[in-house]
């Protein structure tokens, strides 16, 4: 017989929980915080196209590095940079063992060295990638970011519904955890029987909940003369001239050297 | 399954963006038409795109021991349907890269085309099919979650072989590679987030019946029996 789901994973799943939303934690209390987001997304998304865009070696040494050094000097604490690198992470590993094996013919299976360039390639580039990702998402706030997209031509209704998304899901989330606690004291995920009962429970929980947040939000919206607009007041950033400067720089000097134009020796 | 940032060539994570849009625009017209015609709708599609994410921060218990993570996908197509899934998905997609690091920006045209469009559709299509033919809420409930689930992993696999072709066997021979490593985890989960998804539909059946007729999964004529 099948041993069930255990009462071990069960507490294991609300630890990882609690810290779901470190990054935009980190973004939000980090010295980072006041910079204005463009400048941060300057940065890092310009180091994450050199790492992407440009030969692999050396961009992605340079970019990954380069991201590596200022998540330091952003002072992310290193925790919080690898859990959130631990399930992106898993799937470089298994989806690099494909490119170390060869298939000569069906359900054959050698080992190709030939495939190592390729599997360290892409492995190197999808890692400095996403180093250059976690410094974004470790200095940004995502309620910074998203009241900007309309800049981008994205349409304000659709800003305005990741907006309120992003509102609801901390609380969502939240329940979820909050459910899971309560059914775990209680034995639910004792047995498969029990933990899949359970985790319709948790699905039900959030589905009511959600709905029940979007009529409240309605009715509240509604006593104070709603017209269709969800305008809200973002904080003003000045952007830093020698942050943008120094950030230029950086980017092509990683562009000039991983193109050849000049030499680093 | 998010492809992690960075991890296709530049020429092909561009590719999907291009393959991805005219989805996604055709999903955020219809959602600007549905909200300039019902302002309160938005409220709606707020919650539907926080409900979907919150689905994915359920902790599925695996054989393996590990815990998986269910896609959403068939739930929020039978719910919401599939174009406005393509929006609710993208942003999503975009939440789970920028909070937590699943998936990556360079990667979200194919993670979108994957989980947000085709795993709505094959799972509204085979929700509706099997409604057609007569069966009952339960099994029509359990293809779209499982078939959905299964589309999304089929397309991964597919979108990888592409970007990275076997040297022996090309396309055909990586589709078999990538295939089987993640089989392992993706074929139980896709079975188990059917099985899930039809406790669920039962359970709102009976605690919100009167949602579910709104979003006209249930019949107004009481059909409560998932």
């Amino acid at each position: 017989m099948l041993p069930g789901p255990g009462s071990g994973s069960a507490t294991l799943s609300i630890d990882s929980a609690v810290s779901v939303f470190a990054l935009d934690i980190a973004a939000h209390t980090g010295p980072w915080r006041d910079r204005h987001p463009a400048e941060k997304a300057l940065l890092a998304l310009g180091l994450l196209v050199c790492a992407v865009a440009l030969p692999t070696w050396p961009a992605a040494l340079l970019s990954g590095g380069a991201a590596a050094v200022l998540l330091a000097a952003a002072r992310v604490p290193l925790v919080v940079v690898l859990r959130a690198a631990r399930v992106p992470l898993l799937f470089v590993a298994t989806s690099t063992i494909p490119l170390l094996v060869s298939m000569p013919a069906p359900a054959r299976l050698a080992i190709d060295p030939a495939g190592l360039p390729l599997a360290a390639q892409t492995a190197g580039r999808s890692v400095a990638a996403l180093t250059c990702l976690l410094l974004f998402t470790a200095t940004t706030p995502l309620s910074d970011v998203l009241p900007r997209l309309h800049r981008l031509g994205i349409p304000p209704a659709v800003t305005e519904v990741a907006a309120l998304t992003y509102r609801m899901l901390f609380l969502l989330v939240e329940s979820v955890r909050a459910v899971r606690q309560a059914q775990a004291a209680r034995l639910g995920f004792r047995t498969w029987r029990t933990a899949y009962r359970s985790l319709a429970g948790q699905a039900g929980a959030v589905f009511v909940r959600a709905l029940h947040r979007a009529r409240r939000l309605e009715e509240g919206l509604a006593v104070r003369g709603y017209t269709g607009s969800l305008a809200v007041q973002v904080a003003a950033h000045r952007v830093s001239v020698p942050f943008v400067a120094a950030t230029t720089v950086l980017l092509g000097a990683i562009v000039t050297v991983s193109t050849g134009l000049v030499s680093p020796w | 399954m998010h492809i992690a940032e960075g991890y296709l060539p530049p020429e092909q994570a561009a590719a999907w963006f291009v393959v991805s849009a005219p989805f996604v625009v055709h999903g955020s017209r219809a959602l600007v038409r549905q909200v300039r015609a019902d302002p309160d709708s938005k409220l709606l599609l707020g919650a539907a795109g926080a409900f979907t994410f919150a689905l994915s921060a359920l902790k599925i218990p695996s054989v393996t021991g590990s815990s998986s993570h269910p896609t959403g996908t068939g739930l929020g197509a039978v719910l919401f349907r599939p174009p406005v899934m393509s929006v609710l998905g993208g942003i999503v997609l975009l939440f789970q890269a920028l909070l937590l690091a699943h998936g990556g920006l360079s990667t979200l045209g194919a993670n979108i085309f994957s989980m947000a469009i085709v795993g709505p559709w094959v799972a509204y299509g085979s929700y509706t099919m099997v409604r057609r033919a007569g069966g009952g809420l339960g099994p029509a409930v359990f293809a779209a979650a499982a078939l959905g689930s299964l589309a999304t992993y089929g397309v991964t696999v597919a979108q990888l072989a592409l970007a990275f072709p076997d040297p022996v066997s090309g396309v055909g021979g990586a589709l078999a590679k990538f295939g089987g490593i993640f089989a392992v985890t993706q074929i139980p989960l896709a079975i188990s987030e059917g099985l899930l998804t039809v406790l669920v539909v039962r359970l709102l059946s009976r605690t919100s019946g009167d949602d579910l007729r709104r979003l006209g999964l249930l019949r107004p004529a009481a059909e409560v029996r998932a």
